[in-house]
């Protein structure tokens, strides 16, 4: 009875408590990605598929990507381009909103309520209106530049190469806005008002008290904005694959759309699989800097 | 707090995470609920079937039928065969299950590997050779009569010698033209592709693009475009050739000339006949399957269909679906159902309905007696050449298109485009 009781003690009730999640994690987290590896490293494609004897090709799969017209490296290129800039944008717009709209004035919280929807539309549904704004002959966005006298000639935004990116990061950076104002506004909202107080009666300036208070203390909101936005656009899937399919001629074509472009067009699923662990590894690598900056900020 | 914050922030961060590492796998959830109707099917008839395979009469059971029609007088018109059949016989209980397009291959793949496969699917013609060489099509030779089919469809459905399913059904391509338009800029009906470039030039306006067809980075695109290659006497295979450059260089001319616009790239099929059906394009190439559309929307408009513009010989694709029956599922009723549907009556009663060309020459040569334009579509039939067949198809074709897309982009010369692309193909077919 005493052996049950003390097992049943603090720390180990707790294992309990955890373990139905850490139990669904391991069936259905860690189970596909240990599978994802394993597939990575075998020859499967369309002649293999169903045959139970599965080739083990080591790295050969990963060597051939990197090989084939650089796809994959067009791809990951894009991919941290798209993920870049996106991120400055959406940070430094997102950030000027919630401080704007930090400020008391009527209408803030209803205009800020409704500044939530792009970010709750579904994603295909954000490409397929952006798919229909950009298009050259009966897109809106054109018909305003012209309207403006900006441009003469109508612009081929999705089909011409060099400005479909373009045209993927507009649409992307528009969902991605709220994500950044709402946890801004939210760090601004931790800030005490005593601290603006006694600055302004030591006479300082609007900008001085942003960068020596507003600044500094929302370093840790910043930077968990910061990363957990890095890590949603760059395993963005749906808006682009919506939008351009990755083309045109590759042009957009991110990690996650090469991935299924391989796996479901073209049957070769060990080399889908490689790219999907490109990207797994890269994101594994940002979470884990991530979590080590929480830690490290908890122990202080 | 902040460490309840903190904790917050990492169970976002590792739902984001599981989300990307999982959406592989939804695919897989959603295809074992819609299989496993399929699998108990399957199941319940396992110890069966080694007995009936032979002995046909005895064939009995649940047949699942997977398609991707999406016209719902097409999925109609499947219905009324299926029910037709269910109501003729009572041992064996048909359905059929719609699978989008986009998912169709997916769903196949994963099914493949999770043996969670419907008993018929009606697929794309190219990708028989794929999923035959999968291994998940039951072998069909002797099974089926096709020797008075046309011979396109049927070599769609063979992969080394043996039959692995049985034409569905037949389209092709035919150049579309706007009469009104091109009696307007004073042109004839182009026979050759300089007429075409000329014909098509003179009746772009700044309101209406001259000529297009479906351009897309994908299998649709493909089929399009290597009408130009055939019509060079260059294979699908041969892109680096004379033949395969000077098709790509007559489709950037196209392009460059402002004659073909540069959006269709991002047109399907579907997308190309509704420009030309809005008098947005004079002339454009498209399928069988778009007369009744076209019938029903523009009853007015004033429309013909003649061959393809050709440089050496005449060329058109060849498009349709094929039945197969899945290994291992219930074979015997399945081959039973697909006997049904290839009757004469039943199937001329599909092929009117969608406006397909039957692939069984003898049915297909009275079928659209007395109208023109399907009867033109029937003429095609003899020089359409089929895609494939190859198991790894859907690499040649992306390769393919690829190509031309880089070349209507402007991102690449003809020559460099076809060079790049032959490596690939030459990779594909000498692996």
């Amino acid at each position: 009875m005493k052996g049950i009781k003390k097992y049943f003690k603090y720390d180990n009730v707790g294992i309990l408590f955890v373990l139905p999640a850490l139990i669904y994690m391991l069936v259905f987290v860690g189970y596909p990605i240990i599978y994802n590896f394993v597939l990575s490293f075998q020859d499967v494609t369309v002649r293999t598929l169903r045959s139970n004897v599965k080739e083990f090709v080591g790295l050969d799969n990963y060597i051939n990507l990197f090989k084939q017209d650089n796809i994959l490296m067009t791809s990951l290129w894009n991919t941290l381009f798209f993920t870049v800039v996106c991120i400055l944008f959406q940070f430094v717009v997102g950030f000027a909103l919630a401080v704007f709209f930090n400020k008391n004035f009527k209408f803030a919280k209803p205009v800020r309520g409704l500044l939530l929807i792009p970010w709750m539309i579904p994603m295909t549904i954000t490409g397929l209106m952006f798919k229909f704004m950009f298009s050259t002959d009966v897109g809106i966005i054109n018909f305003f530049l012209r309207s403006l006298g900006i441009i003469h000639k109508n612009i081929d935004w999705l089909t011409n190469p060099t400005t479909a990116m373009f045209a993927v990061i507009f649409a992307n950076f528009w969902i991605g806005i709220p994500f950044n104002m709402i946890l801004i506004a939210t760090g601004l909202t931790t800030i005490p008002k005593e601290l603006y107080e006694s600055a302004a009666i030591d006479g300082a300036g609007k900008f001085q008290t942003f960068r020596k208070i507003t600044v500094p203390l929302l370093k840790p909101t910043m930077e968990s904005v910061l990363i957990l936005g890095f890590i949603y656009t760059f395993k963005v899937y749906d808006l682009v694959y919506v939008m351009t399919s990755g083309g045109p001629v590759n042009s957009t074509q991110l990690l996650s759309t090469y991935s299924y472009k391989l796996s479901f067009e073209m049957f070769k699923y060990s080399e889908g699989a490689a790219v999907a662990n490109v990207l797994f590894v890269i994101l594994f690598i940002v979470s884990s800097i991530y979590l080590k900056f929480i830690y490290t900020e908890g122990e202080e | 707090m902040k460490k309840l914050l903190s904790m917050l922030m990492v169970l976002a961060m590792l739902t984001t995470m599981m989300v990307g590492c999982a959406s592989k796998k939804d695919g897989s959830q959603t295809s074992s609920d819609n299989g496993t109707g399929v699998t108990q099917a399957a199941d319940k008839n396992a110890g069966t079937t080694d007995d009936t395979a032979d002995a046909s009469d005895n064939a009995s059971g649940d047949v699942t039928i997977w398609y991707y029609w999406e016209t719902e007088g097409h999925q109609k018109a499947l219905n009324q065969l299926v029910q037709e059949f269910n109501d003729s016989q009572g041992n064996i209980k048909v359905e059929a299950k719609y699978v989008p397009f986009a998912d169709f291959k997916k769903q196949l793949s994963i099914g493949a590997s999770a043996n969670e496969l419907p008993d018929i699917v009606i697929q794309d013609n190219p990708d028989t050779a794929a999923y035959a060489q999968m291994g998940i099509f039951a072998d069909l030779t002797g099974k089926f009569d096709v020797s008075n089919y046309y011979p396109g469809p049927v070599n769609s459905c063979t992969l080394d010698g043996k039959l692995y399913g049985v034409p569905f059904g037949s389209n092709d391509l035919l150049l579309y033209y706007n009469k009104d338009m091109l009696d307007q800029a004073g042109c004839q009906v182009p026979t050759t592709w300089e007429e075409l470039l000329e014909t098509a030039k003179k009746c772009t306006t700044d309101k209406v693009s001259g000529f297009a067809h479906s351009s897309v980075q994908n299998e649709e695109g493909t089929f399009n475009f290597l009408t130009w290659v055939w019509s060079t006497g260059a294979t699908a295979y041969e892109l680096n050739s004379e033949g395969g450059i000077k098709a790509l260089t007559m489709v950037k001319d196209l392009v460059d000339s402002g004659a073909m616009p540069k959006e269709a790239i991002n047109w399907t099929q579907g997308d190309t006949m509704n420009q030309f059906i809005s008098g947005n394009l004079a002339m454009m190439l498209n399928g069988t399957w778009q007369v009744p559309t076209m019938r029903q929307e523009v009853p007015d408009l004033n429309w013909g269909v003649a061959p393809i513009p050709m440089d050496k010989q005449q060329a058109s694709g060849l498009g349709g679906e094929n039945y197969s029956v899945i290994a291992g599922g219930n074979e015997a009723a399945a081959i039973e159902f697909l006997k049904f549907a290839t009757q004469k009556e039943q199937c001329l009663f599909m092929m009117k309905t969608m406006g397909y060309i039957s692939a069984d020459s003898t049915i297909a040569k009275d079928q659209f007696a007395g109208d023109e334009v399907y009867e033109a579509f029937v003429e095609e039939m003899q020089y359409a050449n089929a895609r494939g067949p190859l198991a790894e198809w859907p690499e040649v074709s992306d390769a393919i298109s690829l190509a031309f897309n880089e070349v209507m982009t402007g991102a690449s010369a003809p020559e460099a485009a076809a060079a790049k692309a032959q490596t690939t193909i030459d990779a594909v077919i000498n692996k």
